[in-house]
């Protein structure tokens, strides 16, 4: 502690900006950490509390997907013994238009039963209408609302809202407000009751309701009267406690989860060797420091633990301040999480609140701490092997010496022999991603060699641009390879992360774009819903058949989606009607012949799934895929593996009459349309809604419509890559900072000769520029090449173990040139600081400096 | 060619210390000056003030005729490279770069073309017989080799004033005797007014002007 004192903290106060610099590192790695996996789970949390305020009372729910069940189920539910109660429930998110935020959450209940479960507090409207459930049913056009939310929107006892429902607008009557409660605060308050029935009518339900939920009578053991309703529902009921409706809200989010966790380990490995830069160059422009104490007396141990104390207290700060950033920019994310979510899985939820783990909070200062000592590991050995005598004689540069580097690139080679041979094992899981990290490990062993060689082959470029400040730019780099290379390694990481991300959102968009060419073929796309994802409400059977009549039409196909629990995943199951189909609409086979895997599920003799469904499963082509239906077990064989990119957890189509048959379901989500060549758009826009004006809920997207809403979701999810961008931009700025505040202390009598002899300012700040700008096109190249194989690397880890899609190889040229203006001018910007700081020193304390 | 009218320097810290005090001096063209004195006496600052390196803390300084009192940095530093030429104890010499890199490095600032400073290092490095070493690097040199390549670099634009500061402090006694016969010759040739900063007292003596200072205050000039 005492040495602590004495010799870090005074190094620590002469150095104040250079701290600061380094613990930067620490805590941009912390905040990406902390912001991405906080926004995430605040989402969760909000998911769960959402579910949890409406479960009220509920013991246990029963579902069976989206498809929902008939009536005559609850009939069923009721009867068992043990059943204390068992209501119905249709839940459905709604965009009223309204002024307030978006969506509102329709609960709809059979006030009968549901209050055995929920608590309808009303603080205002007539009691009677929940005092006497027969008046709630009796007078259908009846909503109840939160006060939160009625106060939004300015609603009163009687106000009127108008709900575009599948029979037709119909106008509602606030009959009761809701006082502020556990259930009043789900969704953000943003929630309405409704009566079961009306909401049947309303979002196209039929006779059909999405769930029961049901509470045991007293002495009855919840896990027995599970068992006991599964066992006489069948397996194609789900019967489980509402907190499982989480779990399968997490495994939609996990690809986020596992993309947020890639990201953070990122950036945490940038700080990681930000810090090690740091202090090796501390070591190395304290070396005298050392010796002294060396020579007083100090053993090597207590100088590698002052150096590795130094580098947990940083880490902590670092760490600590981190937390904070991270809880700051988790708000933000958080929210467009919540609509990314909302947008791809039509699972809508905000997170009102940032919810922080306190394990998490742990965990990543924890991580602070421990990437801090292991980056401050190697320097801190090195100064404990500082010999004292040595030490007392000074030295210029740090200088990596040619025998370290030589022995860098043997391992390196080393490691590239294991990596070759690792690909020839790479189905194996531990062997491919121990190949990845041997990768990278080896690419980092080989930077310092790299950023010399590069160093090198520009100082011709950089002399013939500008003669001195050029020369002495390039050469300062030159003469310190290690303190080039830190900067260097953590630019290259990070751009290799950019390229890899965009080179995955190129292929994506590649593969997208041919697969909405074949799969979207439709000149327009008829939903009852605002977007495709949302299927809260439903059209007829009947609907089709209406616009196949209307003149102009050639013919049309319904669609059936729904999220059906496969081995308690949500997975989306497709039903069309196969036959209809024409050839130009088969997806790209991958495995079997295309018109027999089409003429097989249109005879409803078996599935065709995607080929993300067939990897995230492990499901095999010819092999029978089993699936728990509501009337039974449904075992088809996989007649088809196809390109598909309808949703990233995969997705199985099937015969629209097997779906029919099996789920009870003839509803439809969409329909899609295909004109005669000759009818405009327009024309055939104005027809259908004529047609179907005032007496259905529709939404008209043209072909182009659908195509741009689905790249404007792809463009979120590849969000983040702006995200990995931000970071690149940061650890360049950082790093470089970093950099050349210790060049220009190494330089500070170069540069004082400089201007002792006639350099202008301006002459001075060039030289900084281009030594930062030569950091920076080095970075790039390093970071460029590291991406091509970075790129290899994530789309095999997206085709395994995040999204099952195999996405060709494509490397993002473009946005490598887009690239360099960004990082050269962050690295410019990074330099303005050091540069002035260059120029402001006294000139005859520069010429004496040692 | 040079004139200080009562040119004081404080440094100020925990306590203020004064380096000169109230001196005034005046160099004519082509003079060659030594300038003595004990440790702390004043002489370096008095030499960086003149070489336009530091500020005075009072009083004016003309070089050439210009008053370098207000003047901006960039304009200082363009008096610097036009009109004094440095000689520094420790050579001061880039080490990445050749000696005849080292010698092209004040022409370059003045954006000569490459064809030219091309000729006028050569033709430097030919003046201190250091033709064989164009491209040699500071460390493959002796320390007269070196302080022989900084002479040139000082020389570079033919300055009318050359202020040296030790040179032959960090030599050995007859690599300094070498290195200010030098000096002496180029003197000659070149006309130039000379200022040598030395505790040496032959070199001071060997000087036909010499200035004595000590606590910040001229106690001695004497000439022939």
């Amino acid at each position: 502690m005492r040495l602590l004192r004495l010799i870090s903290w005074q190094y620590v106060r002469k150095h104040l900006l250079r701290t600061v610099l380094t613990m930067a590192g620490i805590v941009l790695g912390v905040a990406v950490f902390v912001g991405m996996h906080t926004a995430n789970q605040s989402v969760l949390s909000a998911f769960n509390k959402t579910v949890d305020r409406i479960a009220g009372a509920t013991q246990l729910q029963i579902t069976a997907g989206e498809s929902g069940f008939d009536e005559e189920v609850l009939e069923r539910v009721q009867a068992v013994p043990g059943v204390r109660v068992a209501v119905p429930v249709i839940e459905a998110v709604v965009n009223l238009n309204l002024k307030s935020q978006g969506n509102i959450l329709v609960l709809a209940v059979d006030m009968t039963g549901d209050r055995g479960l929920r608590d309808y507090d009303l603080e205002e409207g007539d009691d009677t209408v929940i005092e006497d459930p027969l008046v709630f049913i009796a007078q259908p056009d009846s909503l109840m609302v939160t006060r939160e939310f009625a106060s939004a929107n300015g609603l009163v006892i009687n106000s009127k809202i108008t709900l575009a429902a599948m029979d037709g607008p119909r106008t509602f009557t606030v009959r009761g407000i809701m006082k502020s409660s556990g259930l009043t605060s789900a969704f953000g308050g943003n929630l309405a009751i409704m009566d079961i029935y009306a909401a049947q009518k309303v979002f196209g339900r039929g006779r059909k309701f999405d769930r029961i939920d049901l509470a045991a009578n007293e002495g009855v053991a919840v896990p027995d009267l599970q068992k006991q309703l599964s066992g006489m529902l069948g397996a194609g009921y789900e019967v489980e406690s509402p907190s499982a409706r989480g779990k399968q809200f997490e495994s939609l989010s996990s690809v986020y989860g596992m993309l947020a966790n890639i990201t953070s380990l990122f950036a945490l490995f940038i700080g990681m060797f930000i810090i090690y830069n740091s202090f090796a160059i501390a070591v190395t422009q304290r070396r005298s420091e050392i010796g002294i104490v060396r020579a007083l007396g100090a053993t090597r141990g207590q100088i590698q633990t002052l150096f590795l104390t130094e580098s947990a207290i940083l880490g902590l700060i670092g760490a600590g301040v981190g937390l904070l950033f991270g809880l700051l920019i988790a708000r933000a994310i958080s929210a467009s999480l919540g609509n990314f979510l909302g947008e791809i899985y039509g699972v809508a939820q905000k997170a009102d609140e940032v919810s922080s783990d306190p394990r998490l909070l742990f965990g990543a200062l924890v991580m602070g701490v421990v990437t801090s000592v292991i980056a401050a590991w190697i320097p801190a050995r090195a100064a404990a092997g500082v010999d004292p005598v040595q030490a007392l004689q000074k030295g210029r540069y740090q200088q990596l010496s040619a025998g370290e580097n030589r022995v860098r690139r043997q391992v390196a080679a080393g490691l590239f022999v294991v990596v070759f041979f690792c690909l020839f094992f790479a189905q194996n899981r531990v062997i491919f991603y121990s190949g990845y990290f041997l990768t990278v490990i080896a690419g980092l062993l080989l930077v310092p060699t790299m950023a010399l060689w590069l160093s090198r082959a520009i100082r011709p470029v950089l002399k013939f641009l500008r003669p001195v400040e050029g020369t002495l730019a390039a050469d300062s780099l030159i003469q310190s390879p290690r303190r080039t290379s830190g900067a260097v390694s953590a630019l290259a990481l990070s751009i290799a992360l950019v390229i890899s991300l965009g080179g995955m959102a190129r292929a994506s968009y590649n593969s997208i774009d041919e697969w909405m060419r074949i799969a979207l073929n439709p000149d327009m796309f008829l939903t009852p819903t605002q977007n495709i994802t949302d299927r809260s409400f439903r059209f007829p059977a009947s609907f089709a058949e209406e616009i196949r009549q209307i003149p102009g039409v050639k013919y049309t196909q319904v669609v059936r989606n729904a999220r059906i629990l496969y081995k308690g995943n949500p997975v989306m199951f497709v039903s069309l009607d196969v036959a209809n189909l024409r050839p130009e609409s088969y997806l790209p086979a991958i495995q079997g012949d295309s018109k027999t895997m089409y003429r097989l599920a249109a005879e409803g003799k078996g599935f065709i799934v995607s080929d993300n469904f067939a990897e995230l499963y492990k499901v095999k082509y010819n092999e029978p895929l089993v699936l728990n239906t509501p009337n039974g077990r449904l075992a088809l064989p996989v007649v088809g593996i196809v390109r598909d990119y309808s949703d990233q957890k995969g997705s199985v189509l099937l015969d629209r009459a097997v779906f029919v048959k099996y789920w009870n379901d003839d509803s439809i989500n969409a329909v899609r349309v295909y004109l005669n060549s000759d009818t405009p758009i327009a024309t055939m826009k104005a027809r259908i809604e004529e047609k179907v004006a005032g007496k259905t809920r529709l939404f008209i997207f043209t072909n182009q419509d659908l195509k741009t809403y689905i790249i404007k979701i792809t463009d979120q999810w590849f969000g983040l890559t702006y995200i990995q961008l931000a970071v690149a931009v940061l650890v360049a700025i950082l790093g470089i900072i970093n950099t050349l505040t210790v060049s220009i202390t190494d330089r500070r009598r170069e540069l004082g000769v400089l201007q002792a002899v006639g350099a202008l300012r301006s002459q001075v700040r060039g030289t900084i520029w281009l030594e930062a700008i030569a950091i920076g096109v080095i970075g790039l190249v390093v970071g460029l090449f590291f991406g091509s194989v970075a790129l290899y690397y994530s789309l095999e880890m997206s085709a395994r173990d995040i999204a099952g899609l195999w996405l060709d190889y494509t490397y993002p040229w473009g946005m490598a040139a887009g690239l360099f203006p960004v990082i050269l001018g962050a690295a410019l910007f990074a330099a303005l600081g050091p540069a002035e700081q260059a120029v402001r020193g006294g000139l005859v304390e520069a010429l004496e400096y040692e | 060619m040079i004139s200080l009218s009562s040119v004081s320097k404080r440094f100020d810290g925990k306590r203020q210390v004064i380096a000169l005090d109230a001196v005034n001096l005046h160099l004519e063209k082509g003079e060659m000056v030594s300038l003595v004195g004990p440790s702390g006496s004043g002489k370096s600052t008095l030499l960086n003030l003149i070489g336009g390196l530091d500020r005075p803390s009072e009083g004016d300084i003309r070089i050439d005729g210009t008053l370098l009192r207000g003047i901006s940095d960039d304009e200082l530093t363009r008096i610097r490279r036009d009109k004094i030429g440095f000689i520094f104890q420790f050579f001061n010499l880039l080490p990445t770069l050749s000696c005849l890199e080292n010698v092209s490095l004040p022409l370059h600032l003045r954006g000569w073309p490459a064809a030219k400073i091309n000729d006028r290092a050569r033709e430097l490095l030919s003046l201190v017989k250091l033709e064989k070493r164009l491209d040699h690097l500071p460390e493959e040199l002796s320390g007269g080799e070196r302080q022989r390549v900084a002479i040139a670099r000082a020389l570079s634009v033919y300055p009318p004033i050359l202020l040296a500061d030790e040179p032959t402090g960090n030599l050995d006694s007859n690599t300094g005797v070498e290195i200010l016969g030098l000096i002496r010759e180029l003197h000659e040739r070149l006309g130039a007014t000379v200022l040598i900063v030395t505790h040496d007292r032959g070199v001071a003596e060997s000087c036909p002007r010499q200035i004595a200072l000590k606590d910040g205050h001229i106690v001695m000039d004497k000439k022939g």
